[in-house]
């Protein structure tokens, strides 16, 4: 019986993407009309279809799998375009197709059940907003757009997810585009990522030119072709391009010039669009930002989803990336950097968005650090599980934010951790499943977060990334670099010290927000009536209410918010089960995609120690009670200071050294760095831009051609005097001139080069002109007699040798104008044509 | 049989007249009287070529038959009748407006 859906025309992709397009189509263009229950309806059914289809999809892949470890599903909407790239040329087909693996088949499930579970939570989160159906109808377009991105096929069709979900990101956090900071915040990020996106266009580029392809297969087919001795694998970094710098610019021209190999130049570009997609240094800025849009967005675009593309598309091109060890050290390094710094900042931070902002931002780092040092499973894992419990915990927050809000209107203060406390006895299911989230964040054993961070921090020790292909290693630029044996423990202390910082900060967080004291009003009968149940009204409202006055004590959130709570909390404690780790036999997750990464991992990830796997094994259960003793630490220092010392500890070391204090506080003051240096410099540039047009272009140049005009119009304007008899007078002038011009024979001619040094000169007809010749210039007439028909002369000239020839030519009235013509032959070797 | 450089000088010197007088007369009537002059100048000699063309050019191939010449001076005459017609109404306009024919003093339309 043939299948409804065959393995190479999967068509039920169609449903999985198209659905949540239709809901924000409907949502977009009606949804002020449809009112909010049908907004609702759509928006549910749109993804909730989707997420069906996803499931369907992934059991029919988990059978196809089971027949051919290799097989995809497939599917090919249309042809797109056609480009020229490759060695020979070779046509390049970007077609819109999609297709799904193991790995993208995991985040296709992620993307639309995470995204289902948030779309059920803002339902009611974002209840009696104006821009419900607005907000509603971006949510599926972000969903449509990160599908699009994990099931492309090919590099340029993720582009246009990237694009989308970056568009999506965008217009989310801008979400309450009134508040001018939340439109600033919006921009911010999409400029980050537009800097990202530049390294990506380069690295398609480079692609095609290398490889001739930019599918995954056909770019894994070609990939080799990057590190290949020979003329084409490397790329001139100085002088760039490979150009000379010649004249004044001698001194710019180094002795030899600086090049790379196109797999590292390749790499690198992909990297910056993975950096500024997925936050990490120097690109991470934007991130904490973002979060000035609505909660279910930070939840799903800036923690679940989107910002995991990066380390997405490292896994996708993990093939690619291993061909230069170099750059995996790099992501390694930027992993591990950016996991310490965030992890210090969120330490300080007192927003409880900022710090789970933070805590994304540092926990994407440790993907980075999984993916560099070639642990792509162990990464990708991280990115599965942190799905699951920062959507938890952003949703958590939301719920809090909720409850604040019932009389906190102001967005900041509703935040700030400092007004919070003791929320556990009202919002116990919100305080259970952040509780659980918070635990699988800081790594208590036997929780998702726990296996998944531990593995990268033991591959992070352990592995070693090498030249794939090593018998490259003795060209004469020299080897394929590779990291040094100590960077895995650098790496892995730099990766425990954050790792303690998260347990500190989390734990923090969680005592503030649902120990202690709650500090946000008096909680009473209310002993006035007139202040609104709920907060009314549209969100930029702001009705400040006087928080002396008793009022009720902070409510739990509806069931449509705390379900998808507790699922998420579920997850975030049960989902260590697929990827356990510690040389158990049952690795489902590992197993599951090991067809996607055998290629990269296969030679080019070794164990340390010259690939000592007893060696290995061996540091397995010594680094695992040294990752428990980061959680440890963090997790006890975290409690003595806020619940026995009440916060008191943390006060006096912020007052012992305020400077450092405020320095962390202002995030180390990043943003006014690059405000200082980039931002500084593109304002300059811009500037003095501004100047060249006010002065050059519109002083100058405008000025002087208006001058011009208006001098040539003040001349012409004399002439211009009304009496027609004047006019006529100038008409006459003309006249006579065009009749001077006739009564005049004008001789003139052109010059073909016929070819074995012969030249054919014709000479320019006229109405009764008649020609005579002088071919060899010596003074005498070839005739003597002008005729008519002799219009063409043909020479033989030697190469490099001037010819001189003379032409005279007699009109009707009898008149004769001479014409000297110089016939030149072209130089003896022809210069060769680049 | 007159020679046709008779025709030619004839039509140039009437061409001449025409041109001189336009350019030396200030009344609008003269001046539409010196085009007259001028556009029959270009008659007669469409006119006299026309009939020296079909003597000696045409008489072998297409005798009798090209008469582009004279068709040509018709239209020419055509177009100066509507000429003269738009010019004599300027001409009164002009006179009912400034109470003068002289051209050189309606120079309103200037700089």
């Amino acid at each position: 019986m043939p299948s409804l859906f065959p393995v190479n025309d999967y068509a039920l992709i169609a449903v999985i993407l198209g659905m949540p397009l239709l809901g924000a189509f409907v949502n977009g263009v009606w949804g002020k009309r449809l009112g909010e229950p049908a907004v609702k309806l759509m928006a549910l059914a749109a993804i909730g279809t989707s997420f069906l289809a996803s499931v369907v999809t992934f059991f029919a892949l988990k059978g196809t799998v089971a027949a051919d470890g290799e097989a995809k599903l497939v599917w090919s909407a249309w042809e797109w375009m056609h480009t020229t790239g490759g060695k020979n040329g070779v046509s390049v087909p970007i077609d819109v197709r999609f297709s799904i693996d193991q790995l993208s088949g995991v985040m296709m499930l992620i993307i639309t059940g995470v995204g289902f579970l948030i779309h059920v939570y803002a339902t009611s989160y974002m209840a009696k907003d104006e821009g419900y159906a607005r907000f509603f109808a971006y949510m599926n377009l972000f969903v449509f757009s990160m599908l699009v991105l994990v099931l492309a096929d090919s590099l340029p069709l993720l582009f246009v997810g990237w694009e989308g979900v970056g568009l999506c990101s965008y217009l989310l956090i801008g979400f309450w585009y009134q508040t001018s900071a939340n439109a600033e915040a919006g921009k911010k990020a999409f400029i980050a990522n537009r800097i990202g996106d530049f390294g990506l266009l380069c690295a398609m580029f480079l692609l095609v030119r290398y490889t001739g392809a930019l599918d995954w297969h056909g770019i894994s087919n070609g990939a080799a072709s990057l590190l290949n001795p020979g003329e084409g694998a490397r790329v001139h970094v100085w002088p760039l391009g490979g150009g000379q710098y010649t004249g004044l610019l001698h001194f710019l021209q180094p002795k030899s010039p600086v090049t790379i190999s196109a797999a590292t130049a390749v790499t690198l570009a992909l990297l910056l669009g993975c950096t500024g997609k997925s936050a990490q240094i120097p690109l991470y800025v934007w991130l904490p930002d973002a979060m000035a849009g609505p909660t279910p967005v930070s939840a799903l675009i800036h923690a679940a989803t989107m910002v995991t593309a990066g380390v997405y598309l490292i896994c996708r091109l993990s093939f690619v990336f291993v061909l230069s060890p170099f750059t995996m050290m790099v992501i390694a390094v930027v992993g591990a950097a950016t996991a310490l710094l965030a992890a210090t900042i969120a330490a300080v931070q007192n927003d409880i968005k900022k710090v789970l902002a933070y805590s994304t931002v540092s926990q994407l780092g440790f993907m980075f650090l999984g993916v560099g040092v070639g642990a792509f499973t162990a990464g990708f894992f991280h990115v599965f599980t942190h799905a699951f419990f920062k959507a938890c915990l952003f949703l958590g927050a939301g719920s809090v934010i909720h409850a604040m809000h019932a009389r906190i209107h102001d967005g900041n203060a509703s935040q700030d951790v400092r007004n919070m406390g003791g929320l556990r006895k009202w919002m116990p299911l919100t305080h259970w499943t952040f509780a659980a989230a918070t635990l699988a964040i800081i790594g208590l054993p036997f929780t998702s977060g726990f296996f998944s961070k531990d593995e990268i921090l033991y591959r992070a020790y352990v592995d070693h990334t090498v030249n794939p292909m090593p018998g490259l290693a003795s060209r004469p630029h020299g080897g394929v670099f590779e990291p040094p044996q100590w960077l895995g423990p650098v790496l892995y202390w730099v990766a425990w010290t954050a790792a303690t910082l998260t347990a500190f900060y989390m734990v923090r967080l969680y005592l503030l927000t649902f120990w202690g004291e709650f500090k946000g009003w008096v909680v009473g009968r209310p002993s006035m009536l007139g202040w609104p149940a709920h907060h009314g009204g549209a969100k930029g409202e702001h009705h400040e209410e006087d928080l002396s006055q008793p009022g009720y004590a902070p409510h739990e959130s509806p069931w449509q918010m705390t379900v998808p709570l507790i699922v998420l909390a579920t997850f975030s404690l049960g989902a260590g089960v697929l990827n356990p780790g510690f040389g158990i036999e049952r690795q489902p997750m590992e197993h599951w995609l090991e067809p996607v990464f055998h290629a990269a991992s296969e030679k080019a990830v070794l164990f340390g120690h010259g690939n000592d796997a007893v060696w290995a094994a061996d540091m397995m259960w010594k680094l695992a009670a040294i990752s428990f003793l980061a959680f440890a630490i963090g997790t006890a220092i975290a409690w003595w200071m806020y619940i026995p010392s009440r916060g008191e500890p943390a006060r006096r070391m912020a007052e012992a050294s305020p400077g450092l204090y405020r320095l962390v506080l202002d995030k180390w003051r990043i943003d006014e760095l690059y405000e200082a240096t980039v931002l500084a410099a593109v304002d300059s540039l811009a500037e003095t831009s501004a100047w060249v047009d006010q002065a050059i272009v519109d002083g100058l140049f405008a000025r002087l051609t208006t001058l011009l005009v208006g001098i040539s119009g003040t001349l012409l304007r004399a002439f211009q005097n009304g009496v027609v008899h004047v006019y006529a007078a100038f008409m006459v002038a003309g006249l006579a001139a065009i009749g001077w011009f006739f009564t005049v024979p004008h001789p003139a001619a052109t010059v073909v080069d016929a070819g074995n040094d012969d030249y054919v000169v014709t000479a320019a007809p006229g109405i009764g002109y008649a020609y005579r010749w002088d071919a060899d210039g010596d003074g005498r007439w070839d005739h003597e007699g002008f005729e008519q028909g002799d219009t063409t002369l043909k020479l033989h000239v030697e190469p490099g040798k001037t010819m001189l020839v003379r032409l005279e030519v007699q009109n009707a009235f009898g008149l004769v104008r001479a014409k000297k013509i110089h016939v030149v032959a072209r130089p003896q070797a022809p210069i060769s044509s680049l | 049989m007159i020679p046709l450089e008779y025709y030619v000088a004839l039509s140039a010197l009437l061409f001449v007249i025409g041109g001189v007088g336009f350019l030396v007369r200030r009344n609008a009537l003269v001046a539409l009287m010196s085009i007259e002059v001028m556009l029959n100048a270009a008659n007669l000699a469409l006119v006299a070529f026309n009939r020296w063309r079909f003597e000696h050019v045409d008489a072998r191939a297409y005798a009798g038959q090209d008469h582009t010449g004279q068709v040509f001076a018709f239209f020419v005459i055509a177009a100066e009748a509507a000429e003269v017609a738009v010019g004599l109404a300027i001409v009164l306009s002009l006179y009912r407006l400034r109470r003068t024919v002289r051209t050189d003093e309606a120079d309103l339309l200037k700089n």
